[in-house]
């Protein structure tokens, strides 16, 4: 019995000789994930694409960017191992696995020196469609509004619009920006000036000495605190999507990204995290 | 007396309006030059100013952290080397070789060198987005080059061309028809003339081109962001994708808050690289140009 037992043992020994460098050689992650889509989600993939490449030498992580419907594209057409797309899939897109990564909220902002407290949805929905064009109908001062929308292809443009029940084509916009920094910049330079971007990136400005100002939503203040108890209402999930079922190196790449090791990361770019 | 002749209006305007018209239009001129170079001065020192403080040795010669917050710009650096290397590379050949073609095998006013102008002509006014996505579409999807540095290369080769090859046209065109004469007289060989008498007269004009595209593929963000792409490590070949310095400095200045300091510096940096090439690159010029004459 002892001995039967100690060549149980030893079998296992040898298996564990000849098998441990195959299994290991399988086990060990090699090979290039590409991962394309939002601009927002870029540098917080990229900054967990560097962590997870030094946790795996023989990875590599390549983030590209180009706006969330690119994202979607080229997950669906194989150019992508996987697709980052800073919005809730639409009922069109769920031949796509999405997984959230963080999440995001969308603050209206305007110049510190205007005298608004709050605007409420119907008034900034009057706005937007050029019904209302002076600060003085809502309570500022006798100055045009300056309407400052988003180009087509971002993601907060059509959390936007989905949120205010508005259409693109119903907005009259003065100015038309691409980034969350180019927003912040325009109303930055421009007391006049209403836009809306990320609440990571305006809250950051608004506290390092940015002229900006974020208006409270149906009375919850725009913070990244807000988002991540959900109390904000105008908030978005920061995804992650593919084609298929991720296996092997993707799979991993997911499994890292929604893990809590990257809360740094995520908190550093000035999102919300949300996985526990 | 002949002074006061020459400064005096000349007769048949009212002499009132004519010295108004003339002051005016100096005023005019000087105001314009004065605008011009004051904006510029302005853009320049204003990159100086804000991005002097953090250059730095370790700025150059670290990876960036944190989205390009922290950290430095030397895988950064490495690419736009590489990507610029690949343009210059195809791109000169092929434009010396077009220019040549344009300017000394063809007649002037024939229907084949009037359609490669035209197109060429037409090229050069194509936004440069436009090269970007067909580079996306042949060389990193047809030609599966994928996002590479490979791909943002030659991607930028073609849309240099068309510049560089109407300038180096130009420094052709400058030769003077006597020694061309001169040269044919004397029964010198096509490729002896080409290589003694043309190139060395022709050389401010390649200088100029290639001045030209390289100033224009290093400032170039749209045609490259879709090509060689994002990522901010050390390229380990051709085909690995490699974000280039302009991508940087928008990235930082457009999308990440809080990086405005190193967009800055990027920039800084950016200015002092196209002195350098230019620089050099007429420096080389002219050596080549005191060798050839005499």
């Amino acid at each position: 019995m002892k001995n039967s037992k100690r060549y149980l043992n030893l079998t296992i020994a040898l298996l564990f000789v000849f098998f441990l460098p195959a299994t290991s050689f399988a086990a060990e992650l090699k090979g290039k994930l590409v991962l394309t889509g939002s601009s927002t989600i870029a540098p917080l993939a990229a900054e967990i694409g560097k962590r997870f490449e030094s946790l795996h030498p023989r990875v590599r992580v390549d983030v590209q960017t180009g706006g969330s419907s690119r994202g979607v594209a080229d997950a669906r057409r194989g150019l992508a191992d996987i697709g980052t797309v800073s919005r809730a899939l639409k009922p069109n897109e769920q031949d796509l696995l999405s997984f959230t990564l963080a999440k995001d909220g969308v603050a209206i902002i305007v110049h510190q020196s205007n005298p608004i407290k709050k605007l409420s949805n119907q008034q900034i929905i009057a706005i937007y469609q050029g019904k209302i064009k002076n600060w003085k109908t809502v309570g500022g001062n006798n100055r045009p509004i300056t309407v400052i929308n988003k180009a087509e292809g971002h993601s907060t443009l059509e959390l936007f619009l989905k949120y205010f029940g508005l259409k693109n084509s119903q907005i009259k916009p003065h100015v038309i920006i691409g980034d969350n920094e180019q927003g912040i910049k325009t109303v930055a330079g421009n007391p006049n000036a209403i836009g809306y971007v990320s609440i990571g990136s305006a809250e950051y400005s608004a506290t390092h000495n940015i002229p900006i100002k974020l208006l409270p939503m149906k009375g919850v203040p725009a913070s990244i605190k807000n988002v991540a108890n959900g109390t904000f209402p105008l908030s978005r999930p920061l995804n992650l999507v593919t084609k298929v079922v991720p296996r092997g190196l993707a799979k991993e790449f997911i499994d890292y990204s929604l893990s809590n090791k990257v809360h740094d990361l995520i908190q550093r770019q000035y999102f919300v995290p949300i996985n526990p | 007396m002949l002074k006061q002749d020459l400064s005096s209006p000349p007769k048949g305007f009212g002499g009132v309006f004519d010295f108004v018209l003339r002051q005016g239009s100096t005023g005019v001129i000087w105001l314009g030059a004065i605008f011009v170079t004051a904006w510029s001065m302005w853009l320049i020192s204003d990159i100086v100013f804000n991005g002097w403080a953090g250059l730095s040795y370790d700025f150059l010669t670290h990876t960036p952290t944190n989205a390009g917050r922290e950290g430095g710009i030397a895988p950064i650096l490495v690419s736009t080397g590489l990507v610029l290397a690949i343009c210059m590379a195809v791109s000169f050949p092929i434009g010396l070789g077009t220019a040549i073609l344009l300017s000394e095998i063809t007649a002037t006013d024939s229907w084949w060198g009037g359609m490669i102008r035209r197109s060429l002509d037409v090229l050069a006014g194509v936004p440069s987005i436009v090269f970007g996505l067909f580079g996306n579409a042949f060389f990193c999807n047809i030609l599966g080059l994928g996002f590479s540095i490979l791909s943002g290369g030659l991607t930028l080769a073609c849309m240099v061309l068309p510049i560089l090859i109407r300038s180096t046209e130009e420094g052709f065109r400058a030769v003077p028809i006597a020694q061309k004469l001169g040269a044919s007289a004397l029964g010198l060989s096509r490729l002896s003339t080409l290589f003694y008498i043309l190139l060395p007269i022709a050389v401010p004009g390649l200088i100029a081109g290639f001045v030209l595209g390289v100033g224009r593929a290093v400032a170039e963000t749209a045609a490259l962001i879709f090509t060689s792409g994002y990522v901010d490590r050390y390229p380990e070949s051709w085909l690995d994708s490699g974000r280039v310095l302009s991508i940087h400095i928008y990235d930082l200045s457009m999308n990440i808050a809080g990086g405005e300091a190193h967009a800055y510096t990027s920039a800084l940096v950016l200015l002092i690289l196209v002195l350098l090439i230019n620089q050099t690159a007429s420096h080389i010029g002219l050596r080549y140009l005191r060798r050839g004459v005499t």
